[in-house]
């Protein structure tokens, strides 16, 4: 236990060394052939304005307004996914009838059809969070299903041969089975929610950091852009991290090394 | 070989050994299984299978695989019905599962969100009991499996012999007067695998049982049998059962003696003359 804590903290030293090199390198690089800032600005000019956007209050409506669509079409969109993919896993009738459709909705890129959905639901938050949602839902969806297969036959033979109705055999072996890859799915869609959301502001919107980003890049704010840049990538870390703190917590049967989960 | 007592299969059914009294626990005369496969060809997994069983008789059927031997345990268990003949208990056709009989799987099966006591304790939660007296009797079967300290742990943390115990425990949980087996010590090393055929005797001669015990390891079936059912495959049928005349208690030195080489031998002969009869066809 002591080895293995030991060894990863030994991984985290040398991954944060090869961080300061390539900054210490880009930095350098940007000085001595003095590139300009437009082209690729300095890691320490792109610091001082993500410290400007944030002590000007410039960056909080607009970092409000993304993290309530990323959160709000999350949830919207795992909901849907759960509740859906149960009842295509458990409703024979239902994957034979809805799930084609499914599919198909899927192959749509979400990209081309979201000024529609400006359109439907205007330039407000709504549309964002429909297009979040719509992003989210379909991981979702996938992991529930594949998961419901995944029940153990033995295991489930086993219930059948202790006895249990069909009712206890959902609720005490096909959903905890099924949460393992329930959870790899929920971390996808944590992760492309932030997407989805920064995909409905750069369509149309008037506020929100993907709002943000398309007004200083046409400001040729560079550094701005790279600020906000760093902003959205730490949102999308802490949802993953949150998601899997969560996973952790909720299938810790699954040895890390085992869970099929994106690292 | 010449003082071996030998019960043809077919004669078996019906011809209670001499001595016994009490009429056959459970009775399988004429017992077919066929499965289609996808092919849509016809497999006779078991063909004309006929075996009575008395109580608290421990039975080893032993075979090479695709002789149908888990397929019988399967039909025991209720998990698969029979495709034509008779498979009773107490007189009345097993057509499902059975709450008198408990189930061991060749993977011990542990709910792995669960701890110890919980996967011991599911036979009686799947019936809503969750008195205090039946968790009393959980932790005593742990105890008696040497699993005491483990009640709390996850089956993860356990060692594959430990989780099998583990699994023994929740198939004893409902006190089953059946206590079927299929290749239950298949997936563990030869010293555990030692270790709890030792355990398996204890645990039946301390609550006395009628066991049903798969296995393709013949000095196993002979150590721990009564008698040992001779399974052949294609068609799964039954070439054999045998008496195992050695004395009980019966220990690992058991497998010294002559009697029981004897016994082993002629088991490997009737696979030795199949699988001849098998390359000369």
């Amino acid at each position: 236990m002591s080895a293995s804590t030991k060894q990863s903290r030994g991984h985290l030293l040398q991954s944060i060394a090869v961080a300061v090199i390539l900054i210490a390198v880009w930095e350098g690089a940007c000085r001595i052939f003095d590139i300009s800032t437009i082209v690729l600005p300095t890691p320490s000019s792109i610091v001082v304005r993500l410290y400007a956007l944030f002590s000007s209050g410039m960056i909080w409506p607009h970092l409000w307004a993304t993290l309530v669509e990323i959160l709000s079409g999350f949830v919207l969109g795992c909901v849907a996914g759960l509740v859906i993919g149960a009842m295509i896993s458990l409703i024979p009738v239902f994957e034979r009838l809805v799930y084609p459709y499914l599919v198909a909705l899927q192959t749509l890129p979400k990209v081309a059809i979201a000024p529609l959905f400006i359109i439907w639901f205007g330039y407000g938050l709504t549309s964002k969070v429909v297009i979040t949602a719509l992003v989210c839902f379909f991981p979702v969806l996938v992991s529930v299903i594949a998961g419901f297969h995944s029940t153990d036959k033995d295991q489930l033979d086993m219930m059948k041969a202790f006895g249990a109705t069909k009712w206890q055999t959902l609720m005490r072996l096909r959903i905890p089975s099924a949460l393992v890859l329930i959870f790899a799915g929920l971390e996808i869609a944590a992760v492309l929610a932030v997407i989805g959301a920064i995909v409905g502001e750069f369509v149309g919107a008037q506020v929100g950091l993907g709002y943000l980003v398309v007004t200083l890049n046409f400001g040729m704010d560079v550094p701005g852009v790279f600020a906000v840049l760093i902003v959205l990538s730490a949102i999308g870390l802490a949802m993953h991290g949150l998601m899997r703190y969560a996973a952790r917590r909720y299938i810790f049967w699954i040895r890390r090394s085992e869970a099929p989960v994106m690292t | 070989m010449v003082a071996l007592k030998i019960h043809p299969g077919a004669n078996a059914y019906g011809v209670p050994d001499a001595g016994a009294v009490k009429p056959a626990m459970i009775h399988i005369a004429g017992l077919e299984k066929r499965f289609k496969t996808r092919s849509g060809e016809t497999v006779n997994a078991l063909t004309n299978v006929n075996l009575d069983i008395r109580e608290n008789e421990f039975i080893s059927v032993v075979g090479p695989s695709g002789c149908g031997k888990t397929t019988l345990l399967r039909i025991l268990a209720g998990l698969e019905s029979a495709s034509s003949g008779a498979i009773q208990c107490d007189g009345a056709q097993i057509s499902g599962p059975r709450p008198d009989a408990g189930v061991v799987f060749q993977q011990a099966t542990l709910l792995p969100w669960n701890t110890v006591l919980t996967n011991v304790l599911l036979p009686a939660h799947l019936k809503n009991d969750k008195s205090e007296a039946t968790v009393r009797r959980a932790e005593g079967l742990l105890a008696f499996m040497g699993l005491k300290d483990f009640a709390q742990k996850y089956p993860f943390e356990l060692s594959g012999g430990m989780q099998q115990r583990v699994s023994i425990c929740r198939a004893l949980m409902r006190e089953p007067r059946i206590l079927l087996m299929d290749e239950p010590f298949g997936a563990l090393d030869a010293m555990t695998r030692e270790a709890m055929n030792m355990e398996l005797m204890r645990v039946w001669s301390e609550e006395k049982k009628t066991v049903i015990f798969i296995t393709h390891s013949i000095p196993e079936a002979v150590l721990l049998g009564d008698r040992v059912v001779v399974m052949s495959p294609r068609p799964g049928r039954i070439s054999e059962i045998i008496n195992v005349d050695v004395g009980r208690p019966r220990t690992l030195q058991t497998m010294a003696t002559p009697r029981f080489g004897e016994i082993c031998d002629h088991i490997r002969t009737i696979f030795g003359a199949q699988s001849l009869t098998a390359t000369s066809l």
